[in-house]
């Protein structure tokens, strides 16, 4: 309807935004279609050549192997409890950080800020990192997948933008009425902060959903590794042919059936496309109220 | 203390180079060598990385209680993911977390100068696991050489039972019968002469010619045919000198009857990004889809047709394969004789993963004389070599009536037996027990052995790392551009000494060298 009042120019525009949006959108839902499909269909039809994105006969053998491994639960949890942890940490210290250098009163508060934006540019390296954390003590625990990484200096440097983007002035009466510096910061600045504390939380929790290789590096015991770890050995497993590496195996090994690779990778990612949808405004509106502003 | 000192050298070195051979150089000061055996009133300690480690084990586990009774040890059996081995063990080394006992995924002259290996005194061997060198000896007394360096043995050689079998090369029975051929094709002719009737003849009987003869799989096959499969950058012994399969002028006949066979139609033209679409890689989606006739990447216990008794269904290949055509039958065919009267299939090999021990293990006497008795143990006791693989009898396996073993599924976790301890402590495959254990199955195996190519067992040199990876992506395109025509024939001429001059020869060189020198001479 109103693309009729609009000139030649712009409707040519609409076409094409609206073209590579549809496109960009069925790159992202086939492969989906696709994954759910081969999850619930038996093997003849997996091997059967052509797109599978609509299941035409039903097999949930693979998610019946998926919810008999227990070891897939047990790295859920992992991977939630980290997520959970390493989110409240980051925000926490984020927040914290990002607060005395929004304040033109700090002394140096150009060295604090270049010394921690150093960090950003130049980073130890694997092994370094590695023998640091086994030196600490940090080794197969939960704290060697959050404390890392815990306060990112990009999240920082965006809450300290919106800080200092806050009226001075807030502070300003807050005092006059008597607050104390903890009272302001957690009655006045933290309320106004939320949004852009949605955003460094949704950052973080996706961060620590996904990642893995922390996971691998540290995590010793495989009761305690995470989520995405447990899904890439379950989906890697039996693709590469053993005449390669030369690796012995046993005849009766037994073999991931591709339906039961899919069910895992849909179980995994079903919570977060849950939850994505309810967030994703935040993270719009955050990257927005992070930005130079009025 | 000195796993300390180690660690910190290492890990100063490989910060700086990451694990490179420059660490051979100041590794020569080791003056204060703590060399005294352990309290032997206490289990022996070792830390152990001797396995697959497909799953975690328990360590509580009876098989490890078990073993660690036996043999008066304690173990701290590591763990790390079987996929990312190099990955994960590198970082480990770099950092001075090193085990006593691990398998050898790397190549030997890198670990040793790293100082990861120790040597292990062939007297020690010969002392403490006699039936172990003993087998070595007999079925193939060169894997001693694989394990050589400097004349000095650092690893214990390992010997893959199924590399002891060609790859299987499968025919659609049921086409082979429609077109009239009763005889499994042996020469090339007759080779030639099924794949046209499966292309012509429509013997999958839908009306459509959409079939084809063959894929990717059974292309190597064919050059089998004209005196060795070429793939990437492997090698080829000839009159005792080494060099690239892939450069040999009978490759170029080879290509030349490729290529015939191409514009023929006989060949799939989707055989480029392989008949293999995706899931286990044995398996042949083509093949499967009666797109092709001809198959050939599994192993025997793949494809096995023969059923062993009721609820038996055949090997994993042959089962996923009748799901998709019931009616489909499958025969296991003999690779190509050619011109000259050679023919053979691609084969992995018997020389599988070593296991080497680390100077911190060689320098207790008491540790390394555990290591090898424990092997000695897997090659000359039965049980104890079953349990140490299987698991316990009556859990994770059963014995048939005529010696066999048979696999117990676990109903609720397909590692189970892994984590009950099974397949830590076997070291390595005994040949022996192996076969006395599958009796069935590889009288199966042997029934439909064919000629196989076992690959060439040489040392690793750095060139080959270097290069490996242009050389090979050059085999692959060239050789695919040749088949379907995108290049002539005679362009295989500009190829070879492109081949040669882009780090061929670098290789060759170096490889001879090292060739010779494992040899001894």
């Amino acid at each position: 309807m109103k693309i009729k009042n609009r000139s030649v120019s712009d409707r040519i525009y609409l076409t094409f935004v609206y073209v590579v949006l549809s496109l960009l959108c069925a790159s992202i839902v086939l492969p989906m279609m696709q994954v759910l499909t081969v999850s619930v269909s038996p093997v003849e039809v997996i091997n059967s050549y052509g797109f599978h994105l609509f299941p035409t006969r039903f097999d949930f053998s693979g998610y019946r192997e998926v919810f008999r491994n227990s070891l897939i639960w047990t790295a859920y949890g992992n991977t939630i409890f980290r997520t959970v942890l390493g989110t409240a940490l980051t925000v926490l210290l984020t927040f914290m950080g990002a607060y005395p250098l929004s304040k033109k009163s700090l002394p140096h508060r150009p060295f604090w800020t270049a010394l921690i934006v150093f960090t950003m540019f130049f980073s130890g390296g694997l092994i370094p990192s590695y023998m640091l954390i086994k030196n600490l003590g940090l080794m197969n625990s939960v704290w060697s997948l959050v404390l890392p990484g815990a306060v990112s200096v990009f999240l920082l440097l965006i809450v300290r933008n919106f800080i200092s983007a806050l009226p001075e002035s807030l502070e300003e009466s807050a005092k006059i009425d008597g607050a104390g510096e903890l009272y302001i910061l957690w009655k006045i600045i933290m309320p106004l902060s939320m949004p852009i504390l949605a955003t460094v939380s949704l950052y973080s929790a996706v961060g620590h959903w996904n990642a893995w290789f922390d996971s691998m590096l540290y995590i010793r015991d495989e009761h305690k590794q995470v989520l995405q770890l447990i899904l890439r050995k379950i989906v890697i497993e039996g693709t590469i042919d053993p005449a390669a590496g030369g690796g012995t195996d046993l005849i009766e090994k037994p073999v991931n059936s591709e339906s039961m690779k899919m069910a895992t990778l849909v179980v995994s990612i079903l919570p977060i496309i849950c939850v994505y949808p309810f967030l994703q405004k935040y993270f719009v509106k955050g990257t927005m109220l992070g930005s130079v502003k009025g | 203390m000195t796993k300390k000192r180690i660690g910190k050298r290492l890990a100063g070195l490989a910060a700086a180079g990451l694990l490179t051979g420059v660490l051979s150089a100041c590794g020569g000061g080791d003056a204060g060598k703590e060399a005294e055996a352990s309290d032997p009133s206490k289990p022996v300690e070792l830390d152990w990385l001797g396995y697959n480690s497909y799953a975690q084990p328990d360590p509580n586990a009876d098989i490890v209680k078990m073993v660690e009774e036996k043999f008066n040890a304690k173990f701290n059996i590591w763990y790390v993911d079987a996929q990312q081995w190099n990955d994960q063990v590198n970082v480990k080394f770099a950092a001075g977390e090193i085990p006593d006992v691990l398998q050898i995924r790397e190549q030997i002259p890198k670990y040793v100068a790293n100082g990861i290996l120790a040597e292990i005194s062939e007297d020690d061997i010969r002392k403490y696991a006699p039936t172990y060198a003993k087998v070595i000896d007999d079925y193939d007394a060169s894997l001693w050489n694989t394990v050589k360096y400097e004349g000095k043995i650092y690893g214990l050689p390992s010997i893959n039972l199924n590399g002891d079998y060609p790859q299987a090369m499968i025919w659609r029975k049921d086409w082979l019968d429609k077109v009239g051929i009763d005889k499994i094709p042996e020469t090339l002719d007759e080779f030639e002469t099924a794949l046209k009737k499966f292309r012509n003849e429509d013997p999958d009987g839908n009306g459509k010619k959409d079939t084809y003869g063959m894929s990717d799989y059974a292309l190597r096959y064919i050059m089998g045919a004209y005196g060795m499969p070429a793939d990437q950058a492997n090698y080829v012994l000839k009159d005792g000198k080494i060099e690239f399969a892939a450069v040999q002028p009978e490759m170029k006949e080879a290509l030349a009857l490729l290529n015939k066979w191409y514009k023929e139609e006989l060949i799939d033209p989707e055989f480029i990004t392989g008949e293999n679409t995706g899931g286990y890689w044995a398996d042949s989606q083509a093949f499967y889809n009666n797109r092709i006739g001809l198959t050939g990447n599994g192993m025997f216990y793949h494809w096995r047709n023969e059923l062993f008794g009721d609820g038996d269904e055949g090997g994993g290949q042959y089962q996923n394969f009748k799901k998709a055509q019931p009616d489909g039958e499958i025969a296991f065919g003999v690779p190509p004789v050619g011109p000259d009267g050679q023919s053979g299939a691609p084969q992995w090999g018997v020389n599988s993963v070593p296991l080497g021990i680390t100077p911190k293990a060689a320098e207790d006497p008491r540790k390394v004389q555990t290591i090898l008795t424990m092997l000695e143990t897997s090659f000359t006791d039965y049980d104890y070599y079953t349990t140490v693989l299987r698991g316990e009898e009556g859990v994770d396996w059963k014995e048939e009536t005529d010696g066999s073993v048979i696999a117990i599924k676990d109903p609720n976790d397909a590692n189970a037996s892994f984590k009950r301890g099974a397949q830590v402590f076997n070291m390595m495959e005994n040949p022996e027990f192996g076969k006395k254990a599958s009796k069935q199955l590889y009288a199966f195996g042997d029934s439909v052995k064919t000629k196989g190519y076992p690959p060439v067992v040489v040392p690793a040199v750095d060139s080959l790392s270097q290069y490996s990876g242009n050389l090979g992506k050059l085999q692959q395109e060239t050789y695919m551009k040749i088949i379907i025509g995108e290049q002539p024939v005679d362009s295989f001429d500009a190829f070879a000494k492109s081949f040669m001059d882009n780090g061929g020869s670098q290789v060759e060189k170096d490889v001879n060298e090292a060739y010779q020198e494992m040899l001894g001479k």
